[in-house]
């Protein structure tokens, strides 16, 4: 009788002890489906205690699983039939005390408690899928959102292709009126009219393939993230000015008329000018050209509050409603076939956003079909800034009197400077080699040296080995003082810092106009 | 062994209550009108069962397996190939499972939609019998037909015979099909075939 009590007492403490460990719900029933036991899983998970339900029948304990259908579960149960209860089509077995049934996620089975071949009840086993739930739910959103970016990807793709389809349109458009112009020019002489127009069309290309391959290398720069503002004060009337100046002649070739509809100074902000100059001058060419002959495109430039609010209104055929969403994305054009009607990479409005936004400001544009289009550009003003103190971008410099020595290994280049300098009034000397420069100044007098060394770096490798450090080390009686610009093939800051760390005063990158090269010969000379 | 017109008709008659019985508790889980029907049965050596099956399903298939157990007994199994699977679960759920392999709440689904089809046709069975059947507890798994028959083949010794059903699922203006197979001993098949007979002639003819 001990012995049997003893088992009984080590059978309730082997059930406690396994109880600790379960980590799923398990309750059983009789065959009158009376819950028997209630494991501590259940407790902790549903808030029954094993109190309040052992002895009550299920049913009467938990209505809610008759009115879902379980009677017929436990039925099967009780006639030999396993029962799965999916998550999915269940979402939950026991209701908990403490959390709405829509919160809980489980599953479960029901299985026939069988003893010797005779069924004595059932056992159901009850799961918490929650976890398995969320990260099934966090995969899903990943798979989601990896096709959504395929999707996005695939069609970045597809408006790439369009771009380099209109690329290559675009660059040879201008091209073909050099070079054609260029052979006729070549092939016979001209009457001085027909030289004047040609030259006409080919200054007028060779600008706005300049402007175009300038947009391209500001579009990678900003998409890499590696566009610098020089930040300045600056008059954005004087900008502005300076922007129509650039564009007149294509708006005299098509008939369209540009007005001004600002005070010409003083309205001052911070930024950058050539970027500025960059952003009403894409505003310009856009407005010109969806205007047709005869319209106009007017430039306004107000001061409100603390801004500076600058328009560019046209009188052109409008924008698409479709097209307006995306009109400041890059590559988009409303109308990108083959056969469009109007030329452009599609960068220039993109460009023009993120310049706005570079300088702090915002841009807007209304538009109606047929009635044309407004862009509204927003700055912060800064009125305390002196008009004066504006870059001297209009300033037209003169080197008269100025002795200017050119190095540039290609006969082209060297002579392109040469021709532009000395427009500005310059004596100019052209060389070759850093080597034969170096000769000249051993055999000039120190009346003889010229004021500036304007010298064609290429890329930068290497021009302190052989220009800079010689003509350094030299006294200033034999040139070591004479002050020096370097002029890059393209702009790096790379080349920049290499260039300007090795001793050069100035650099300049091509392309850049005449005037640039004046002003930056000048700001070297002394007195 | 063949079954005659007549075994068949009744057959199909018998697994279609079952199967009624499977589309009401389905109907009855997902709120949506689920239909099973048993189109077509046939009888065939175990042996025969892999070119059988190859002629109408994939090489990879989920397929839910349940033994039964009791004076009748074999293996149940519901094959559905892996795009009716993850169709069958979505139209079940409103949720599209996740891409192969089956995530676990598909699965889930599908051994829900397995065992309720095979207690209901073995059910009816063994109420034809008067028998009671003990089932196991349902698996899902996802592998190629002759895994599923190599492990089937090594379980039990001795001529067993396979009953392959169609099953169609018709469900929100979709339609998916599985094949439901009952492997069962000879002397198991012949005790129902003729129960079935039996039950034509008395209960069903009447019907």
């Amino acid at each position: 009788m001990t012995s049997s009590l003893d088992s009984d007492l080590l059978n309730i403490a082997v059930l406690r002890w396994l109880d600790t460990l379960a980590q799923q719900g398990i309750f059983t029933t009789d065959r009158d489906l009376v819950i028997r036991s209630w494991n501590r899983w259940l407790e902790e998970h549903t808030g029954h205690l094993a109190t309040t339900v052992v002895g009550r029948g299920l049913f009467e304990a938990f209505p809610d699983l008759e009115a879902r259908g379980f009677g017929g579960y436990y039925d099967g149960a009780l006639g030999g039939q396993m029962k799965v209860l999916a998550h999915g089509l269940h979402r939950y077995v026991i209701p908990a005390l403490d959390a709405p049934d829509g919160e809980l996620r489980q599953s479960g089975r029901i299985t026939p408690l069988e003893l010797d071949g005779v069924i004595v009840g059932t056992i159901t086993v009850v799961e918490d899928v929650a976890e398995r739930i969320v990260s099934e739910r966090e995969l899903r959103s990943q798979i989601e959102a990896s096709d959504r970016a395929r999707a996005l990807a695939e069609e970045a793709v597809q408006v790439k292709d369009e771009f380099l389809t209109t690329l290559s349109h675009e660059i040879r458009t201008p091209l073909n009126a050099v070079i054609g112009w260029t052979k006729i020019l070549l092939s016979r002489p001209v009457e001085a009219p027909m030289l004047a127009r040609a030259l006409e069309v080919i200054d007028r290309n060779a600008v706005a393939q300049v402007r175009l391959i300038d947009d391209m290398l500001d579009t990678a720069r900003i998409m890499s993230g590696k566009l610098r503002l020089e930040t300045g004060p600056v008059d954005l009337a004087r900008v502005a000015l300076a922007a129509i100046d650039v564009v007149a002649p294509t708006a005299a070739a098509k008939n369209v008329a540009l007005r001004a509809e600002f005070e010409p100074e003083g309205l001052m902000m911070l930024g950058d000018a050539d970027r500025l100059q960059q952003i009403v001058w894409n505003l310009l060419a856009n407005g010109i050209k969806f205007t047709e002959t005869g319209g106009a495109v007017t430039v306004g430039i107000t001061s409100e509050n603390a801004n500076l609010i600058l328009t560019v209104a046209d009188t052109g055929e409008g924008i698409p409603v479709d097209f307006m969403p995306v009109i400041f994305e890059r590559f988009r054009q409303a109308d990108p076939s083959a056969s469009r009607r109007h030329a452009g990479l599609g960068i220039g409005l993109s460009l023009v956003r993120q310049l706005v936004e570079l300088h702090g400001g915002r841009i807007n544009v209304t538009s109606r079909a047929g009635e044309g289009s407004l862009f509204t550009v927003t700055f912060p003003s800064r009125p305390d800034l002196a008009s004066g103190q504006s870059l001297a971008a209009d300033a037209r410099v003169a080197l008269a009197n100025v002795r200017l020595l050119v190095i540039d290994d290609q006969p082209e280049g060297r002579d392109l400077l040469t021709v532009a300098l000395e427009q500005q009034g310059a004596a100019v000397t052209g060389v070759a080699t850093a080597a034969e420069a170096l000769a000249l100044l051993d055999r000039s007098s120190r009346y003889e040296l010229p004021h500036v060394i304007v010298a064609d770096v290429g890329e930068g490798a290497d021009a302190d080995l052989t220009l800079i450090r010689p003509l350094c080390a030299r006294s200033p009686e034999r040139g070591g003082a004479i002050p020096t610009v370097a002029v890059a093939t393209y702009d790096h800051p790379r080349s920049k810092r290499r260039v300007l760390a090795a001793g050069f005063n100035r650099y300049l990158a091509k392309p850049f106009s005449p005037d640039e090269l004046a002003a930056t010969v000048r700001s070297l000379l002394r007195g | 062994m063949e079954l005659t017109q007549v075994q068949e008709d009744a057959l199909i008659e018998l697994l279609n209550i079952g199967f009624g019985r499977a589309g009401a508790s389905l109907s009855q889980l997902t709120g949506h009108r689920v239909v099973l029907e048993v189109p077509q049965v046939s009888v065939h050596p175990i042996a025969e069962l892999e070119a059988v099956l190859r002629a109408v399903v994939a090489d990879e298939v989920a397929s839910v397996h349940q033994i039964f157990s009791g004076p009748v007994a074999g293996d149940a199994l519901l094959l559905l190939e892996h795009r009716a699977a993850g169709m069958l679960k979505e139209l079940l759920t409103n949720e599209a499972p996740l891409p192969l392999p089956l995530d676990a709440s598909a699965r889930e689904v599908l051994t829900e939609v397995g065992n309720i089809l095979l207690n209901a046709c073995l059910g009816t069975f063994g109420n034809l019998l008067q028998v009671q059947v003990s089932f196991s507890i349902p698996h899902l798994n996802l592998e190629s037909v002759s895994d599923i028959l190599r492990s089937l083949l090594v379980q039990r010794e001795g001529l067993r015979y396979a009953l392959v059903v169609h099953a169609g699922f018709r469900l929100r203006d979709a339609e998916v099909t599985g094949y439901l197979v009952i492997v069962l001993s000879v002397a198991s098949l012949d005790r129902l075939i003729r129960a079935v007979e039996q039950w034509e002639q008395n209960d069903g003819g009447l019907q």
